[in-house]
């Protein structure tokens, strides 16, 4: 099924139209595409906004955390109403390749497939598929500029826990690539916690020095670009906050003595889930579009 | 009162000398060597009153509207004032005929104005005599919010600044006696405008005062620290031994928020209509807080020192893009 109505929407082979639901003025749409950076079909959300049908409009990437899909966001974060009000496409990937047949790849919730760290692996057997960091960084924007009423130039990132660390190492990897970056219960400092240390031990190798380049945290302490705005909310009774997965703190400090603009949220009573997202969906929202939208 | 006496040999005479806002009787009495008639039919003149000087600290502007404040410049009452406003263009030069408002029974009034444009008020004194001469004009831009610090409102231990913009917290120890008469909160009021719309001012700051600033109803417990009761709304700086922290306080409740560069120089946007308070980083255009209140009345811009410092309100500034909806 191919999008035949939206006037910018070219006739590309590369992408099916899985489903598509009409949602506050606009289109909550899911599409498939074989990936050239995964190698393997890969789907993702697009949501548009009213304003679609007639301009560009800046898009809003999202990262989802440990085991989502595309599916996670689109129907529990209640973002779509704030979008279409603001007049931003929001693009939500898969959070790991999948099908790859690789062995061990379904064994951990926390490793491999919907646990793909957002980077690009170096060791096997994941070298060959587990690149999400290049796919969400050139693959896929390519993929929504050509096929899509985005406009190249204006483009922003979040994400939640996994996909929240993934937000900021590419914002901090790419200086001046997004217009504003934020983050949900983000893991801040991969390399010092159980999860990141799993993964990154499996995806790159025992070599610990090849961690920095995705950890938020270390490449905050070293960050040289436009000056950032960053948004943090964390739930206070989040579990992972408690058992020492997501390090805020580590952030905090290196930002502080970076002067890198942080407002970091400690939000009594929430706890990790989406019912967390959804709480402060809006104000993330507001605080893209207030960058998007300049 | 006070009796004069002139001789004159005319059937006319120029009474020069008079004293402003004051009631006269005047009567002639014809002489000769036989001696004075009775005096003619007592006539009364009612002189005008002394021109009023306008209070430029006590006058407040914002966007809409202006409230402007004078000195009677007489001793004794008059019967009204009349307010005389002209627009100025972008040159200094009027533009536009002036408009007039009359039997301002008081020494302030409110003026309804238009958004962005400069004007010229002049303030007359009125009796039945007739107005006096024109007060010295008082320029008023109705770009952004202007108010001063109200010195009636500060502590003992603030000093205000000529301009009323500053506020200094000195070291120095307050008598004893004084010190148990005192407030607690060493705080001042701004005297903004009672209008209702949007207001935005900046406040400067330093690394080292420990502050308060936000807004308070007028009546708002001054034994309390501003924040600490509904009634009170204010961004609070506190410096810890090892790190800056700020709170956004309200009925002594704060949201636990990081703030990882220190704003010295602070963005508050007040918006009566959609029931917000804002707080940003104006160096950065970064937002910190807003608060969602529903105010019950008008509320004063509110600078509190918890230690020796000083701080400066910047005003008159039209609200930066990134702090409107």
């Amino acid at each position: 099924m191919l999008c035949l109505s939206c006037p910018f929407a070219k006739l590309s082979m590369a992408l099916t139209q899985v489903s598509s639901n009409k949602c506050a003025g606009g289109y909550q749409k899911v599409y498939e595409h074989e990936s050239v950076e995964l190698q393997c079909k890969m789907k993702f959300a697009v949501y548009l906004p009213p304003k679609a049908e007639t301009d560009k409009c800046p898009v809003f990437y999202w990262l989802s955390g440990l085991t989502c899909t595309e599916q996670n966001f689109i129907t529990k974060a209640g973002a779509q109403q704030a979008a279409a009000d603001n007049g931003i496409i929001i693009v939500a990937p898969d959070t790991s390749p999948r099908g790859c047949g690789i062995e061990g790849e379904d064994e951990s919730w926390d490793f491999g497939t919907g646990a793909g760290f957002y980077v690009d692996a170096t060791e096997e057997p994941w070298k060959n598929n587990y690149r999400m960091y290049s796919y969400v960084t050139e693959e896929l924007p390519k993929l929504i500029n050509s096929n899509f009423a985005a406009d190249p130039d204006r483009m922003s990132i979040s994400g939640h826990s996994m996909g929240g660390h993934g937000a900021l190492v590419c914002t901090l990897r790419n200086p001046g690539r997004y217009k504003t970056v934020s983050a949900f219960a983000p893991i801040c400092n991969p390399i010092g916690c159980p999860w990141g240390q799993k993964a990154f031990a499996g995806y790159l190798g025992a070599d610990k020095s090849t961690w920095e380049a995705y950890d938020a945290t270390v490449l905050a302490a070293s960050y040289d670009g436009p000056k950032l705005d960053i948004l943090i909310d964390q739930g206070g009774d989040d579990q992972f906050l408690s058992s020492s997965q997501l390090l805020p703190d580590h952030l905090i400090a290196a930002c502080s003595a970076k002067k890198i603009p942080v407002v970091f949220r400690r939000q009594p009573g929430y706890d990790h889930s989406y019912f967390f997202i959804y709480s402060f969906m809006s104000d993330h929202i507001k605080h893209h579009a207030k960058y998007l939208n300049a | 009162m006070l009796v004069c006496k002139v001789k004159v040999k005319e059937t006319h005479c120029r009474v020069t000398d008079l004293l402003p806002n004051a009631q006269y009787e005047l009567w002639v009495m014809a002489t000769n060597t036989t001696g004075i008639s009775p005096a003619s039919e007592k006539a009364l003149y009612m002189t005008v009153p002394s021109p009023p000087a306008i209070k430029e600290r006590g006058c407040s502007s914002c966007p809409e509207a202006a409230l402007i404040r004078w000195d009677s410049g007489n001793n004794n009452p008059v019967d009204s004032y009349t307010v005389e406003i002209t627009e100025m263009d972008t040159h200094g030069a009027q533009c536009g005929a002036a408009e007039a408002i009359v039997a301002v029974p008081s020494c302030q009034c409110l003026i309804q104005l238009q958004q962005d444009r400069r004007y010229m008020v002049t303030v007359r004194a009125v009796n039945i005599g007739g107005p006096s001469e024109k007060s010295h004009p008082l320029g008023v831009s109705t770009t952004g919010t202007l108010f001063h610090l109200l010195e009636d409102t500060a502590h003992p231990c603030l000093s205000i600044s000529e301009d009323g913009f500053t506020m200094f917290y000195g070291d120095e120890e307050l008598p004893l006696k004084l010190t148990s008469m005192c407030y607690r909160c060493v705080a001042v009021l701004g005297d903004l405008l009672p209008v209702r719309g949007q207001h935005y001012w900046e406040v400067a700051v330093d690394d080292y005062t420990e502050f308060r600033v936000g807004v308070a109803y007028e009546d708002t417990n001054r034994n309390a620290y501003l924040g600490a009761t509904n009634t009170s709304w204010c961004m609070r700086h506190i410096l810890t031994p090892t790190r800056h922290k700020y709170e956004f306080l309200h009925d002594g409740w704060s949201p636990d928020l990081r703030i990882t560069v220190n704003p010295m120089r602070i963005g508050v946007a007040l918006d009566y209509d959609g029931g917000t308070l804002s707080f940003y980083n104006v160096e950065l255009e970064q937002h910190l807080y807003t608060f969602h209140c529903c105010f019950q009345s008008y509320v004063h811009p509110c600078f509190a020192l918890d230690n020796p410092g000083g701080l400066t309100v910047h005003n008159g500034v039209e609200a930066p893009g990134y702090t409107r909806n």
